[in-house]
């Protein structure tokens, strides 16, 4: 098996400002945050080799919704494309491994989604066992509590460490007056769980020499895997993560510290867990964006975490982790590690 | 001020079950749980696999429950419409007795403080039971089973199918463009957005030239004229499903619009039956009058804005061979 | 190539029926994956990772079904990835397969596409639930209409293409169109669905799944010291363009053209209609065959009706085209483009039974998807450097 190409780089990228609600299209978004990404580089679209979008049908609210979002790349002449029905950190996947056959040197990878199109309480039990959990409307919010519960009774987390959570990630809020409030699903308040987001996000990747020749300091993947668990939570020990420890250590995470780690949690617990299964100590700067926590807009939001870990390398770091995930309870996870080279 | 449209997507999803979830679902409708012996385990949900390394599993049901134990559980207190239960209750795993992994469904015990973990429940089945998840409405405290309403019994034969209805409400915006076509529409103004790079026009309220990936404002307008000749069409002969509105083969023309290089796809055209549309055709547009009703700007091609569609106009036809390659 | 060679060890895929009310969502997919592993002398535990492919999630009223079936794939533990693009997923899912092992990151990856459509509707899902949609070859329609003024083709083409379509399926053990008694007379007499087009021109609705097993040179080499000879993949491109602009032609794609020239420039074919043995082209509508000829250089412009009318294509001529029956007689969407690069896959390795191509040493496998957009191709041989 031959070795994998650590000369692949993000090397900028750029995402739509972030709103509870936004008036523009998925397709317009996607314009913008493409052009947001690739302008700032001395890049048009003439110049990308290779486009990989990351979207749902399902989040959108209708089938083929990709095909339109064609437009936002300018595709013409021809481009080498495709598209994943997974959050933009996949779409990245995809790409990383097209750059490693060596052809190509640009690739650009999308993640966009309207999250205020439905209702996620309606739209996410589609995603469920559809025998037995779909028709019951079993729905992300019940799943994450469920899960909250069991990192709360190993220990991993209470109700102070994940207010803690939220108030650090929103940059807002008193630990001692949120968790005056009610639960919204026990043992989850409203401060425990993700806002809902519009917008989308684009990013850059170069191969090599024209990564070094388009920036100062790129940030190079040094390591990428993701792994899947069984679908359902009940089969699953829910106060643990294994394929975020597996996907961790086949991205090599062991092999040096990280300064930053940008994890895809959506709910307060779920950082806990994660910062837990990946070993993260006090001296790692978990989340320092905020997170899903603070924005949230699916499809987009792990692709984000991969940005906000590469700006940690763009600002001087030197080694940072990107988790992205999907599916109830943590079900897929994604790590991706970027880094500087001296 | 952007407007928005609502589409509901709802559809009658029918599944097949397969042998063991089949199985299971039958067991429901004579109130039996059943689940299926992986190694040591008992799996409840019963699956097909092994969910740890996919292997075939032998078809070795065990009865299980009907009562169990909560092992973990969480207070809904406003039940969406698609829950098992109208009023608060808990979702919680329920390991029933026998079972190695829990089922999750729902506790109707009024309040959370009437919920624990460790508690004992048990169903609460539906007097007439079709073989589906939904056969057990609930769990209930204790250790005894209920039926709600007359019991009709088990199903005469084996259940193999499963009905699944999602009605899925979406808001999308109507993007700028499309709003401002279709508001010139009702002025009886077919508008066009001409790129400033390229210099290709767009209509239909495409706003943006895809080519050059920019956005098309209001400063790119152009007025199309009302005039243009048939390229191509498409004869459709309907196919039924729900939601459809066709009965009869129905044709959507494509027209170019005279003088430019613009292409209206999938138009309606008026009085021009099926079997009389030619391409070479010369037509004129059709507005609707203030009064008359009119839908959004189409998704589906037809009637499009106050733009009802097109009718032969009596000029003789256009002998270009070109012509039908005008479809874009 | 410059990257590192892969190949295709195994093929698996179901009986497609319109109707598979026999087994569930999983069992329709692991009966291909399981005829996949078998065929490559694996389990599911050789597998390092998994690609999913399946057209939109409306089709079954499932979001996302990576996610349920992960186990069932025997993914737990290992990377599991979903594509999709529209009706050349299939291909794409391959096209990705083997970008996972040519990365080098992975040994041997299955590949998978699905689609359990009769649980809902196509066409209903097409137009998302509303009413007087074009149907699945209303778009078509137009694009038909102008290679027939541009080529002069007779009226007939589209009828041959289909009876060669289902002639071959008959000797596809897992087509689901059998139709023993197809004739012209039988094509002309059906029901006119998108004028010119006729019910018996058109694509079936199935429930299927296709399963590929790509694995690295060692692996492949193994399986040819094991009599079972791989399928190497020679060359394969992805590429896209825009809906609809002004001076799009869907008939000549620019993308489609530039993914035949993609893939013949990395696979060495500087003619292909004499170097390519047989392709599996994505035919759903009878007129595509002589429309995907002539984008992909098989055929001159204007002349890919003639090599219709005069045999060629047919499994005895001299460049077949669909010998396994094609998309005219499976249609499960989102496995039909996987279909037709297993299907070549198949051919090359000598592995197609009775629809085998006699001495078929290189082929082509081709997806679109959309109004014509979306491409998906690859060139596979039945050695690394099937031109020297």
């Amino acid at each position: 098996m031959s070795t994998l190409s650590t000369d692949i780089a993000v090397i900028g990228w750029a995402q739509t400002s972030m709103v509870r609600h936004t008036d523009k299209s998925e397709t317009q978004l996607l314009l913008d945050a493409i052009t947001g990404a690739i302008t700032p580089l001395g890049l048009t679209r003439a110049d990308i080799d290779f486009t990989c979008l990351g979207s749902c049908d399902y989040i959108t609210g209708q089938a083929f919704s990709f095909v339109s979002n064609l437009d936002a790349i300018g595709a013409w002449p021809p481009k080498r494309d495709s598209h994943v029905e997974m959050d933009g950190a996949w779409a990245l996947y995809e790409a990383w491994l097209r750059l490693q056959e060596g052809d190509i040197e640009i690739a650009v990878v999308t993640g966009s989604g309207r999250s205020s199109t439905g209702d996620p309480a309606l739209i996410y039990p589609m995603e469920m066992d559809p025998y037995f959990l779909a028709p019951l409307g079993a729905d992300p919010l019940t799943f994450a509590a469920l899960q909250a519960r069991a990192v709360i009774a190993a220990g991993i987390a209470d109700e102070r460490s994940m207010a803690e959570v939220a108030v650090r990630s929103r940059g807002t809020g008193d630990v001692e007056t949120l968790l005056t409030e009610d639960f919204i699903r026990e043992p989850l308040r409203r401060h425990d769980v993700p806002p809902i987001t519009d917008g989308a996000a684009a990013m850059v990747l170069a191969t090599g020499e024209r990564a070094r020749q388009l920036v100062e300091r790129p940030a190079y993947i040094t390591g990428f895997d993701h792994r899947t668990e069984c679908h359902n939570p009940s089969f699953r020990a829910l106060d643990d993560s294994p394929s975020t420890r597996i996907a961790a250590e086949a991205a090599g995470l062991g092999t040096a510290p990280v300064e930053v780690a940008e994890l895809q949690a959506a709910f307060s617990h779920e950082e806990l867990l994660l910062r837990h299964v990946l070993g993260l100590g006090d001296e790692v700067a978990v989340n320092p964006s905020g997170g899903a926590l603070r924005e949230n807009p699916i499809m987009a939001s792990g692709l984000i975490r991969v940005g906000r870990a590469a700006d940690h390398i763009f600002g001087g770091g030197s080694r940072a982790l990107a988790h992205a995930t999907s599916g109830p309870c943590l079900q897929q996870n994604l790590i991706c590690i970027l880094e500087e080279r001296s | 001020m952007t407007r928005f449209v609502e589409s509901t997507i709802t559809f009658p999803y029918k599944r097949s079950l397969g042998p063991v979830v089949g199985a299971f679902m039958t067991a429901l409708t004579e109130k039996q749980i059943l689940g299926i012996r992986c190694g040591d385990d008992v799996l409840v949900p019963p699956m097909e696999w092994d969910p740890a390394t996919g292997a075939e599993l032998p078809h070795e049901f065990v009865e299980v429950g009907p009562a169990g134990t909560v092992e973990s559980w969480t207070w809904v207190a406003s039940p969406s419409e698609q829950h098992p239960l109208d009023h608060p209750f808990a979702f919680a795993l329920i390991r029933l007795d026998g079972a190695t992994t829990p089922l999750l469904h729902a506790v109707d015990a009024g309040t959370p403080q009437a919920v624990s973990d460790g508690m004992r429940v048990a169903p609460r089945w539906r007097g007439t039971r079709e073989g589906r998840i939904g056969d057990i409405i609930c769990f209930v405290p204790g250790e005894v089973s209920e039926t709600e309403g007359e019991d009709t019994g088990g199903a005469a034969e084996p259940v193999t199918m499963m009905d699944y209805n999602a009605s899925i409400t979406y808001r999308n915006p109507i993007p700028e463009a499309a709003d401002r076509a279709t508001e010139a529409s009702r002025d009886h103004r077919l508008l066009g957005l001409r790129c400033p790079t390229c210099g290709r026009v767009y209509a239909g309220g495409r706003g943006l030239c895809p080519v050059d990936a920019i956005e098309l404002g209001p400063e790119c307008e152009v007025d199309l004229p009302h005039k243009g000749t048939i390229t191509n069409f498409a004869i459709v002969t309907p196919v039924q499903y729900p939601g459809q509105t066709e009965t009869e083969p129905f044709v959507r023309a494509f027209i170019l619009l005279d003088d430019t290089d613009v292409i209206i796809p999938y138009s309606a055209v008026i009085e021009l039956p099926a079997d009389e549309i030619r391409v070479g055709q010369r037509v004129d547009a059709v507005w609707a009058s203030p009064a008359e009703e009119t839908e959004e700007g189409g998704g589906m091609g037809g009637s499009w804005g106050s733009l009802l569609g097109w009718i032969p106009n009596g000029e003789p036809d256009l002998a270009d061979p070109d012509l039908v390659n005008r479809i874009f | 190539m410059s990257t590192p060679p892969v190949a295709v060890v195994g093929v698996g895929q179901t009986h497609h029926k319109s109707r598979r009310l026999d087994v569930s969502f999983g069992g329709l997919v692991r009966e291909a994956v399981f005829r996949a592993l078998e065929d490559a002398r694996m389990t599911m535990s050789d597998i390092d990772a998994v690609v999913l492919g399946k057209a939109p999630d409306l089709f079954e009223g499932v979001m996302k079904p990576e996610l349920y079936l992960s186990d069932a794939l025997g993914a737990v533990g290992k990377p599991m990835f979903r594509v999709h693009t529209a009706g050349s997923v299939g291909g794409t899912t391959a096209i990705v397969a083997a970008s996972h092992v040519q990365s080098g990151k992975h040994r041997t990856v299955l590949a998978v596409a699905f689609e359990k459509q009769s649980e809902g509707n196509a066409q209903f899902a097409l137009g998302s639930g509303r009413g007087a949609s074009l149907g699945a070859g209303g778009a078509f329609a137009p694009f038909i209409r102008a290679y027939i003024q541009r080529s002069g083709a007779p009226e007939h083409i589209g009828w041959k293409v289909a009876v060669k379509d289902r002639l071959n399926a008959l000797k596809n053990p897992y087509a689901h169109l059998k139709i023993e008694d197809i004739s012209i007379e039988k094509v002309k007499a059906s029901p006119m669905m998108w004028e010119p087009t006729r019910f018996l021109e058109s694509c079936p609705s199935s429930d299927g799944a296709c399963a590929v097993v790509i694995t690295d040179e060692a692996g492949a080499n193994a399986a040819a010291a094991d009599g079972r000879p791989p399928a190497w993949v020679l060359a394969a491109s992805s590429r896209s363009e825009p809906p609809s602009f002004p001076g799009r032609d869907p008939v000549r794609p620019a993308a489609a053209i530039q993914c035949a020239a993609d893939v013949y420039a990395a696979a060495g074919i500087t003619d292909p209609r004499r170097q390519i043995d047989t392709a599996e082209l994505y035919v759903p509508f009878s007129w595509l065959e002589p429309i995907w000829l002539e984008a992909f250089g098989l055929a001159e412009e204007g002349e890919g009706w003639k090599m219709v009318d005069d045999g060629t294509t047919e499994l005895g001529g001299s460049l077949p085209v669909n010998a396994s029956g094609g998309v005219l007689s499976s249609n499960p969407i989102g496995a039909s483009g996987l279909l037709r690069f297993a299907e070549a896959a198949n051919q090359v390795r000598g592995a197609a039974g009775e629809h085998q191509v006699d001495g078929a040493k290189v082929a082509i496998g081709m997806a679109y998807g959309a109004n014509n957009q979306y491409f998906s191709t690859w060139a596979v041989g039945s050695s690394l450097h099937p031109f020297e």
